[in-house]
């Protein structure tokens, strides 16, 4: 088992929540919390290669799903992580009524805004779960 | 008391949460003729607790996120009838959990509490069940036939039977005087994920093509046009917190309101039965691509 | 159908663990949003890979072409484990180069000119093959008498977020 915590996001390719769900969790791993977590390509996990078993099997996760069918949650899980916190990116998205963040190749600045709002949520999260051990 | 579970508390040994999951499925067991499954011993020898999992409801009890309770269930094949996470009960009562694994006072009371009122809404259901069945309430199909048409890759269903509809993408499903209503597929691709759903007032009088409330999405902003006369009698409540059954499922769960109809002989000239709407639909469909 | 209601879709990696990853999936958005968005439908690969009933119907029926950011070829092995053949299958370190591609994975926030230009670069790639693969499946059609042509309707992103 690592000493991470792996950041999944689903990274959907079709609507902006599944941007801004990777861009979170890049702001995470990237500048936030460099040394107490990583991410896995959630495409990659569900390959089944070994590799990829040996990467999430038994590995604490959190996920971030742009939208609620809530793949990477689904896949994390059936892959074998213990998804410990299931966020999901378009509940920010209720909290200023009409927020227009962008689409899924570029976003607003009210996009940046909430990603930046997101990652502070889960870098949170991922400090709490680094303390529990 | 008639009520009783089979519970399957998480066995979290190293933290609080577990240590009350367990408080709450010993007071479930005490106060009702609940029984208990160890998680450990179900485990390894599922033999001895397989009877009680068919026989009775059950109820996971998990302590924290991880969900250890729950996977065990999954793993089983068992059908979870109610499950609760004692961390995301502590935080609804606004109860800060500590680190302790001695359970105090406070600890205790918040277990008892849960299990009272988990054996309570039991107790409901079962006295509301009653009711209904008196009053005769509407009953709906859980699930119904649908016809498809697809587009690219996005498919359109709509219900063959017993719904009629209108030209704004509103079906109704009438039951003696009572009509169920909601929007069709067309509605929910269009608008892609939908966050929002203000209802109307429940008690309100709304005439046919009068409006029933407001869907809105990341897109677009969609006002529902009433397909029948009628008094609002309820709103699903339900989309207050999850407005995603309305893509989900648009004529099962994702239903909008319901309404005592007033004038239905009347409406139904200006109704499209399934043939009528399919029609409709793929035009739509076609000349606007969603 | 009519052959001008074709469309091929595209299943892109948008692999988070290297910069591969970010190249493809902003090519594949560019087909979408400029370059082939009357015929292109982007297939959410997280969504295909749970289930997605649309998203694996579609790329049963209509040609698929994968983009993956690295030799692990994760999109390509989900579209044939779940749909069947690709039609073709790019993959982007062979365009700009394995130790580039694995380089870590970028925010757009930081993309530069450099890496604009192998987002061209793969595009480029791309639009080969789908122009390719849409000449293959018209002669299909052709070839069943499905020659009617008739108005088409503008592509679109596979969750539904709609045309541009």
């Amino acid at each position: 088992m690592s000493d991470t915590i792996k950041v999944i996001p689903c990274s959907g390719m079709g609507k902006v929540y599944g941007l801004v769900a990777r861009e979170s969790a890049l702001k995470v791993i990237q500048e936030l919390c460099p040394q107490q977590s990583s991410t896995v390509c959630l495409a990659y996990i569900v390959t089944g290669d070994q590799e990829a078993k040996e990467l999430i099997e038994g590995e604490k996760c959190i996920t971030l799903d742009g939208c609620p069918k809530m793949c990477a949650a689904k896949n994390a899980e059936l892959a074998g992580g213990i998804v410990t916190e299931k966020v999901r990116v378009i509940d920010s998205f209720r909290k200023p009524k009409g927020a227009q963040a962008g689409t899924a190749t570029e976003l607003t600045d009210e996009g940046w805004l909430i990603v930046d709002e997101i990652a502070g949520e889960i870098a949170e999260k991922v400090k709490l779960l680094s303390r529990e051990g | 008391m008639s009520k009783s579970f089979a519970v399957l508390p998480c066995n979290g040994l190293d933290k609080g949460a577990g240590c009350i999951a367990r408080e709450i499925a010993l007071h479930l067991i005490e106060k009702s003729e609940s029984e208990m499954i160890c998680p450990v011993l179900y485990r390894i020898a599922d033999a001895r607790y397989n009877k009680i999992a068919q026989e009775k409801p059950l109820l996971v009890i998990d302590g924290c996120q991880t969900r250890c309770a729950s996977k065990l269930a999954s793993e089983k094949g068992l059908k979870v009838t109610a499950k609760i996470t004692v961390t995301e009960e502590a935080k609804s009562r606004g109860f800060e959990l500590g680190d302790a694994l001695r359970l105090g006072e406070n600890e205790l009371k918040l277990a008892e509490r849960i299990a009272d009122e988990l054996l309570l809404e039991k107790k409901a259901e079962k006295s509301l069940g009653s009711e209904t069945a008196a009053e005769g309430e509407t009953v709906y199909p859980e699930t119904y036939d649908y016809e498809v048409y697809k587009k690219d890759k996005f498919i359109f269903r709509v219900p063959k039977e017993g719904f009629l509809f209108n030209e704004n993408d509103s079906w109704v499903y009438i039951v003696g005087n009572i009509a169920r209503i909601g929007v069709t597929d067309y509605v929910q691709q269009s608008l892609s994920d939908i966050m929002f759903f203000t209802p109307p007032v429940v008690g309100n009088e709304v005439e046919q093509f009068g409006e029933l409330g407001e869907i809105e999405s990341g897109k677009a902003v969609f006002e529902v046009v009433s397909p029948v006369t009628g008094r609002i009698t309820a709103v699903n409540e339900e989309l207050a917190v999850t407005p995603e059954l309305i893509n989900m499922n648009p004529y099962e769960k994702g239903w909008i309101v319901e309404m005592e109809l007033t004038d239905l002989e009347s409406d139904k000239e200006l109704l499209l039965e399934f043939e009528g709407y399919f029609t409709i639909l793929k035009r739509k469909v076609d000349e606007f691509h969603v | 159908m009519s052959i001008n209601m074709l469309k091929i879709g595209i299943v892109s990696c948008s692999g988070e663990d290297c910069l591969g990853g970010t190249i493809s999936r902003l090519a594949t958005r560019k087909m979408l949003d400029e370059v082939r968005s009357d015929a292109t439908v982007t297939i959410c690969l997280p969504l295909f890979l749970a289930g997605g009933v649309e998203e694996r119907g579609f790329a049963e029926q209509f040609p698929t072409i994968s983009v993956d950011g690295c030799s692990k070829a994760c999109a390509k092995r989900a579209t044939e484990k779940y749909s069947g053949q690709v039609s073709a299958a790019i993959d982007v370190s062979d365009l700009i180069g394995t130790e580039v591609a694995e380089a870590g994975a970028l925010s757009i926030r930081n993309l530069t000119d450099e890496h604009k230009a192998m987002v061209d670069k793969v595009v480029s790639e791309i639009t080969a093959k789908f122009d390719e693969a849409l000449k293959v499946a018209q002669r299909d059609q052709v070839a069943k008498g499905f020659a009617m042509v008739g108005s088409g309707s503008s592509g679109g992103c596979g969750c539904g977020c709609g045309p541009k």
